[in-house]
């Protein structure tokens, strides 16, 4: 029974990469040592690898420890989640979004949510708008210090050197989304039309008391590592992403920003009650791996700010519009619609085409994810394996994103 | 060269008008979608020409790709191409229309490099074609899976799964 | 048995448990189950949690597993955590058989053990129990670190009954002797 999987043959990915290697060799290219012919090694990284951060595998050619091409190669978590789509009704398919992009859950669901609630022509009332923005940037708190957390891990020899303290303290996130929704990671929160529980009681309280904890935190994060002279001279210079990248492959979150380019969804494209918020764009120069990795240091930051506000503002009300209790399933009217909106990778965007019947015609995801991987073989060409890994640990990827 | 979002604002109306003034027939049926998207379809015949003129129009200046993706019209594909201008901020959804029996249609990686893999992923989901890619081949599938499986008309086979 | 068997123990005595197989089973599996080193074979969000178990909050290592290995030549525990699918399949199977014995997998959250939320999907495996064999299930989407831990438990017992020496078996009896107890 399990015999047909003991294949010796390269696949398709590691033929395409024989195939350059011979093209280099005819064209006569020598290897980076000088007098030495060319002697490059095709070597797979994934899909099972700890540094990889989820299943994706790089096929690389290596000419002793510098990389000469990559080709990623994804799929090894496609879960045919367009096609269940126009399968399951819209409101059976919120749990689903949910697990597109599992370190973001809640912004996941609030991208397609916001989708179909343009379709339908739906508000949600102003007390719902703020329970999602907190909850959003809450969620957005614990992805970064996810992405910070395994991106140092990566760098280190044992692994989990600040891994313990992010994830420490992603644990104290967490607990204030589960005493809100009742899951620790796949919520299954958001409703069209508002959020499906309003705030416990003493919720208020303990969300201010974490915020007063969060920037101290990250000052302890700032203190591990921004100094460590190892840990500047692993990561600054390195794998800068300039703004004709951003502009060519349409990069988009930390990563663009890292760039100096002020592209935030959230004050470009306004959703929600962002208007009403004060929070900074976080941006640096340079584009490098050390860029990002302050970038996203700084947005946690300007979250706990954010969240601060909410909590000052928050109207009392409905938390949920009341046409929309029970039943659940809805048929929107037919016409499409595209929305975007700043997930912590980046532009997440749902575009949702309707016939008219309960399930949806047509549901793309557009991650941001997917798009950053594409620029792969550009940043990762030329450097040597330690560095890719500094890299790819910076620009966080999130397999279920990029696979759907 | 800083690279800044809206240093060009528009009216969506405004550039409406002038993406039908500058296209004649080649953009067809350009309707405003609010608030900030405008739909248009485009021919596939001239989708190489328009896809380069779009990207170096002066005052809008759609640089940046966000999605490409096929639609399954039960008569027909679609391919679907999202574009971005920082200039305007502003997007616009351009439809080309992909006959189910030579489903092919220019590859614009030309124009814009990132639209690499997503129309490998459209070629990957519906089968369409796009002439002049660099490398087309499956993306998210198996190499050996047989079949499109986002057109309306898939059924899923027993030769996708060795094991059952 | 006679004394004599004791004080020079023959070869073809040790098809019986006895009192030193059954030490060596007693201190082997003591070893073996609290210190067993898992391969962090993540594949989806079950991955996230299996991550969590091992930090500070819920420490796996109470347990003796916290050295997750990347390399499944130095594990024992395969902890399948995601959705399994027809590209990742052969892989799967691969490195479980590059794996050394003896071998156990768990297989952690909904997907893992039948497909999941995603079960008619067209490229999904409905339980990896199709492609390696299964010793503990964990349900759950995803399951929470104590879940995780339970499981762990669960095979921590099934460690325990593995024996060096199987029981007679009874006459007209097929199957393994009772070696997994």
């Amino acid at each position: 029974m399990f015999d047909q999987f003991a294949t010796a043959e390269p696949d398709e990915a590691v033929k395409l990469a024989l195939r350059r290697l011979d093209e280099a060799k005819a064209r006569g290219e020598g290897s980076n040592l000088e007098g030495v012919e060319l002697n490059e090694v095709v070597v797979n990284m994934g899909p099972q690898h700890p540094s990889t951060h989820g299943v994706l595998r790089l096929v690389c050619t290596l000419d002793g420890e510098l990389i000469k091409d990559v080709i990623p190669v994804i799929g090894y978590l496609h879960r045919s989640k367009e096609k269940l789509a126009e399968k399951r009704t819209y409101f059976q398919y919120i749990p689903i979004v949910d697990r597109t992009e599992y370190l973001a859950s809640i912004n996941c669901e609030w991208g397609y949510v916001l989708a179909v609630e343009k379709l339908m022509g739906i508000t949600p009332p102003r007390r719902a708008e703020f329970i999602r923005v907190i909850s959003g940037e809450l969620m957005r708190i614990a992805s970064h210090l996810v992405a910070v957390g395994t991106f140092v891990a990566d760098l280190s020899p044992l692994g989990t050197a600040m891994g313990f303290y992010t994830f420490r303290d992603r644990e104290l996130v967490l607990d204030l989304l589960e005493s809100l929704t009742g899951a620790r990671m796949m919520f299954n929160y958001f409703r069209f039309g508002g959020v499906r529980y309003d705030l416990p009681d003493g919720w208020i309280e303990k969300c201010r008391l974490f915020l007063k904890k969060m920037p101290k935190l990250v000052d302890e994060y700032e203190a591990l590592c921004s100094d460590n002279a190892v840990f500047l001279q692993r990561t600054m210079g390195k794998g800068v992403i300039t703004q004709q990248d951003v502009m060519d492959y349409g990069i988009t979150g930390p990563n663009a920003r890292a760039s100096g380019v002020a592209l935030d969804l959230r004050r470009n494209k306004p959703y929600s009650v962002y208007p009403e918020l004060d929070f900074e764009v976080v941006v640096e120069t340079h584009g490098d791996v050390f860029d990002r990795y302050l970038c996203r240091l700084r947005e946690m930051r300007e979250c706990v700010k954010i969240v601060e506000q909410c909590l000052d503002m928050l109207p009392n009300g409905p938390f949920q519009t009341g046409s929309l209790r029970a039943p659940y399933i809805i048929a929107p009217p037919p016409g499409a619609v595209y929305v975007g909106q700043e997930n912590p990778r980046g532009e997440y965007g749902t575009y949702i085409e309707s016939d008219g019947s309960r399930y949806p015609y047509r549901l793309k995801f557009r991650d941001p994810c997917f798009c950053n991987l594409q620029l792969f073989p550009k940043l990762l060409t030329g450097i040597k394996i330690a560095d890719a890994i500094a890299v790819s640990g910076s620009i966080d990827l999130v397999l279920g994103g990029i696979d759907r | 060269m800083a690279l800044e979002v809206g240093t060009n604002p528009m009216s969506m109306d405004a550039i409406a008008a002038a993406l039908v003034e500058d296209f004649g027939g080649d953009l067809t049926d350009v309707r405003v979608q609010e608030p900030d998207t405008i739909v248009a379809r485009c021919d596939r015949a001239a989708l190489a020409a328009v896809a380069q003129r779009l990207k170096d129009h002066p005052q809008i200046g759609y640089q940046t790709l966000n999605w490409v993706a096929g639609v399954d019209r039960m008569k027909h594909f679609e391919s679907i191409y999202h574009v971005y201008s920082w200039k305007t901020n502003t997007w616009l959804q351009l439809s080309v229309e992909v006959p189910f029996g030579t489903p092919e249609v220019d590859t614009v990686t030309g124009v814009w490099p990132c639209a690499d893999w997503h129309e490998r992923e459209a070629w990957d989901m519906f089968g369409i074609v796009y002439v002049g890619h660099p490398d087309l081949r499956r993306i998210l599938l198996k190499d050996d899976f047989i079949g499109h499986p986002l057109r309306k008309d898939y059924i899923d086979n027993a030769e996708n799964h060795p094991h059952v | 048995m006679g004394v004599s068997d004791l004080r020079y123990p023959k070869l073809e005595n040790f098809n019986k448990p006895n009192v030193i197989t059954t030490t060596a089973d007693f201190i082997f599996s003591w070893a073996r189950s609290h210190s067993v080193f898992p391969f962090t074979y993540g594949l989806a969000c079950c991955a996230i949690e299996m991550l969590s178990s091992g930090f500070a909050r819920y420490d796996v290592a109470r347990y003796g597993m916290e050295v997750f290995r990347p390399t499944p030549r130095q594990c024992d525990l395969m902890i399948v955590a995601g959705t399994c699918n027809e590209k990742m399949a052969p892989v799967l199977r691969r490195l479980y058989d590059q794996m050394s014995e003896p071998k156990w997998v768990i297989s952690m959250g909904a997907c893992a053990t039948s497909g999941g939320p995603f079960y008619d999907g067209y490229n999904v495996v409905n339980g990896v129990d199709k492609i390696v064999p299964v010793d503990v299930y964990i349900p759950g989407c995803p399951p929470r670190p104590e879940a995780l831990f339970q499981g762990l438990l669960e095979l921590q017992g099934i460690i325990q009954r593995y024996k060096f020496v199987a029981e007679l078996p009874e006459v007209g009896a097929g199957g393994d002797g009772g070696r997994k107890g």
